[in-house]
């Protein structure tokens, strides 16, 4: 019985965070939109264009093997299945100790079947998009990883019950050290997470593989009709999840014991104030990133992560770990 | 249960022998001959294997009388048998990847000629890796050892019309014989120190008197089996020999004989003879020292090949670090927690290698099969064509490089976080072999999927008799991957524990004595 429970809650988030994800992009727009006094798509606008492509003939190129149909389907079951492992307000439904990997094995998996799908089409433009995403790719999550390890390495030493799961930011949070180095740390890290999330979902700087107007979309360039929906969606998911991850390290605070609630409407209500939460960080990270920065070549990109973030990463980590000798206290 | 030992023995030498006068019946009858040898051959191995994995009890034969030990004499003159559950594993490894490599030779050696003999060196290459597996006695372990390689170096040089088969023949068999003389020059030294060749006893006896002879023996033996495993400062052969040889050999080489040959006869020769006796610590950081090296060459070496079975090959000598890096830690942490883990995890690793390198040089085999090039740069976008093979191949590069749903992670795991808590310096190297691991499959993988090239577009799947022996091995794949530590906990770690135990292998030959 539990496992149909944990089931049926599985589906409700998967259905509920397809919707959210999905309007979220329809904000997005609309604020972009704004910030350069254009009026803009509708906030339902992702709805129509996502009904719109399953509704039309997808066309397979003559030069595409059969991981060209397959790459879509997959990756919107890893994003599915990443959900069980994504910190939504409260524990993910699937998490024990140690999920931490596997929440990053199939968040890079997505990435990963993206650059499959992409060479399975036998189309040169997505093949050089391909490229460049998997060189972003390999980039990316080396700060990420320390990052996020050391967090977790760092809040496991307060004593958690499952140490290395994503549960464990709803335990203890990066903040509540205090000690003035940890807040430091914590800072630099924050900073390397946002810029890690961006390049995540490719915008700004880092929306270098889709590259419209160099590449015709990149990785998506022979994509159409409902395999480019699904892989729409598979992204859209990708998005709130990784943002999901950023509010859980940073922000993890819930509203539910204020309001004095337990049980299934607590966890209702800190779904919807999770979602806020991931809208906040989006905002920061995709909107008001994508409004203002412009497209990096993929070297620079490649440097800024190897130079600035992997770096910033150490030091954030170094402050972290010093901070645990009790130096300064 | 006992009994069934011989059998393994018995079984395929029979149907080696017995080829020669079965191809007189005509060319249709040896292939389903050797298909059912080693048919029959896997069901006394996986009926063994059950024997003894139930009864977590050391299975001793003796050859020619009830008990190994002489009349009036405490110590033992015949030649044991002793199976315990490290050797069950491998046997049922070895027993297993032979049959599927016999099936698929039936159709991929079609063409070829002189196939009773083919048939006949296959099943002498499966008996000398079960005797080595079964084996309790050192001369015993020498004779099947070189029943294993002459075999091994005839089939590698079997295409002698090829420049490559006999270059790569004449390589393996120059640098094998050395490495054997090596070993026998090993027993040799002991034999005249210690006056006896039954492991067990000669356990003992090293136990209660470990002399410099000893040592020196060891250190020929180690470097011996070195070479056979493949290791870093001796892999050179290995990167020939694969490639050369048919890729059904070449999957035995790569899955068995370097394993049985190697790492298994190390693991049994420091564990159960020298561990009592001699400072395991220092062999296991001997062996961590190679494993490094074997590691990081191997995986590097792989990265920048255009041969795709030579890929492959450098591929298993990066796993073959592996394997012996979970052996050295195990000897190195002897007795500790940290030490059963890696063990676990290298024999585990083994027998995941074992079937995961299989599937791989079956691919090849399919791959060269269909377009009679191995080169990676003409083998652009096979997927198109053969989307089977390429799914087959799909499946054997996510697993060798570890990921989860796949049975390399688990084994991997267990080699990675033992090595964590023993030294993190090697487990960064571990890692980093795994970084280069995966960037070389990467590269074949795209390679598989890109635009097909002209030449591409004229190959199609290979039939029945090849691809059923590949989705079986994918199917094992999945299968371990879906259910690690249930193998792990329930297999693994009692077959680790039972091979650090050296007292108990001793007194199941010497009994209370």
């Amino acid at each position: 019985m539990n496992l149909l429970y944990a089931t049926l809650g599985f589906v409700g988030i998967y259905i509920y965070v397809s919707l959210a994800s999905l309007l979220w992009g329809g904000i997005d727009r609309k604020l972009v939109a704004r910030m350069q006094r254009r009026i803009g798509p509708p906030l339902l606008q992702p709805f129509y264009d996502f009904l719109k492509l399953v509704s039309k003939e997808s066309i397979i190129p003559r030069d595409a093997n059969r991981f060209f149909e397959l790459a879509p389907v997959m990756a919107l079951a890893t994003s599915i299945a990443l959900l069980a492992y994504t910190p939504l307000g409260f524990e993910p439904i699937f998490g024990t100790k140690g999920d931490v990997i596997v929440f990053i094995y199939l968040l890079t998996l997505i990435g990963f079947l993206r650059v499959v799908g992409a060479v399975s089409s036998g189309s040169p433009y997505a093949q050089i998009g391909a490229q460049r995403e998997m060189a972003l790719l390999a980039s990316r999550e080396a700060p990420m990883m320390l990052a996020l390890f050391v967090i977790l390495w760092r809040l496991s030493e307060l004593g958690v019950t499952k140490p290395f799961s994503m549960g464990t930011f709803y335990e203890h949070s990066i903040w509540e050290l205090g000690t003035p180095l940890s807040l430091i740390g914590a800072f630099i890290l924050l900073i390397v997470f946002l810029a890690w999330l961006a390049s995540e979902i490719e915008v700004g700087y880092f929306n270098i593989p889709e590259a419209e107007t160099e590449l015709a979309e990149g990785p998506m360039a022979e994509y159409s009709g409902r395999h480019l929906a699904i892989f729409e969606l598979a992204n859209a998911i990708k998005a709130f999840v990784s943002a999901s991850l950023v509010v859980a390290i940073f922000f993890p605070w819930g509203i539910s014991g204020y309001l004095g609630l337990t049980g299934v409407p607590a966890m209702v209500v800190e779904l919807l104030f999770h979602t806020l939460k991931v809208f906040g960080v989006l905002l920061v990270s995709m909107s008001i990133f994508r409004a203002i920065t412009g497209r990096l070549r993929i070297n620079q990109a490649v440097n800024m992560f190897w130079t600035r973030l992997l770096p910033a990463s150490v030091l954030g980590a170094l402050l972290l770990a010093i901070d645990t000798l009790g130096v300064i206290a | 249960m006992n009994g069934l030992i011989p059998y393994l023995i018995i079984v395929p030498l029979f149907g080696a022998f017995s080829l020669p006068i079965i191809s007189l019946a005509g060319k249709k009858a040896r292939e389903p001959w050797a298909v059912l040898i080693t048919a029959v051959t896997l069901g006394v191995a996986a009926e063994l294997f059950y024997t003894v994995w139930k009864g977590g009890e050391i299975l001793v034969y003796t050859l020619g009388a009830k008990s190994p030990l002489g009349k009036g004499v405490s110590f033992p003159i015949r030649i044991v048998w002793e199976v315990d559950l490290l050797g069950a594993i491998f046997i049922l490894m070895v027993a297993f990847v032979a049959f599927v490599a016999v099936l698929y030779s039936t159709e991929y050696m079609r063409h070829d000629t002189g196939l009773e003999k083919y048939y006949a060196l296959i099943l002498l290459l499966e008996v000398g890796m079960l005797g080595i597996a079964m084996t309790g006695d050192l001369f015993n372990f020498y004779v099947f050892m070189e029943i294993m390689s002459i075999s091994g170096y005839a089939l590698v040089a079997f295409r002698n019309d090829t420049w490559e088969g006999i270059e790569a023949g004449i390589k393996y068999m120059f640098v094998g014989s050395i490495a054997s003389s090596f070993i026998l020059l090993g027993i040799v030294l002991l034999y005249g120190q210690y006056g006896t060749l039954t492991m067990a006893y000669l356990a003992k006896m090293i136990a209660e008197n470990p002399t410099f002879t000893a040592k020196v023996a060891l250190g020929l033996l180690i470097g011996g089996l070195l070479f056979k495993s493949g290791a870093v400062p001796v892999h050179m052969w290995l990167a020939d020999a694969h490639p050369a040889a048919p890729s059904s050999i070449s999957a035995m080489l790569s899955g068995l004989v370097i394993k049985i040959g190697g790492t298994y006869a190390l693991a049994r020769m420091a564990f159960s003879v020298f561990s009592t006796g001699i400072d395991t610590k220092t062999i296991g950081w001997v062996i961590i020292l190679f494993a490094c090296a074997t590691l990081i060459v191997g995986n590097a070496m792989a990265v920048i090949q255009t041969d795709m079975k030579r890929l492959f090959a450098f591929s298993s000598v990066g796993q073959i670090g592996y394997i012996l890096l979970g052996t050295g830690i195990g000897l190195a942490a002897y007795g500790s927690d940290v030490g059963n883990i890696a063990l676990a995890g290298a024999i585990y690793h083994t027998v995941n290698h074992a079937v995961i390198k299989a599937l791989l040089f079956l691919v090849a085999g399919a791959v060269i099969h269909g377009l009679g090039t191995k080169n990676l740069n003409e083998l652009s976008g096979i997927a198109r064509k053969m989307p089977v093979t390429s799914f087959a191949f799909l499946v054997g590069a996510a697993a060798i490089i570890g990921l989860p749903p796949m049975n390399g992670f688990a084994s991997k795991w267990l080699i990675y976080e033992s090595s964590a808590l023993f030294n993190p310096l090697v487990a960064v190297i571990a890692v980093i072999g795994t970084a280069f691991s995966l960037a070389a499959y990467i590269r074949v993988l795209f390679t598989f999927l890109g635009r097909p090239s002209e030449r591409v577009m004229k190959a199609k799947e290979p039939g029945k008799a090849m691809l059923v022996p590949m989705l079986l091995l994918v199917a094992v794949i999945i299968l371990m991957g879906l259910f690690p530590w249930f193998i792990s906990d329930r297999i693994m770690i009692p077959a680790a524990k039972m091979l650090e135990n050296a007292g108990t292998y001793i007194s199941a030959v010497l009994g209370g004595a």
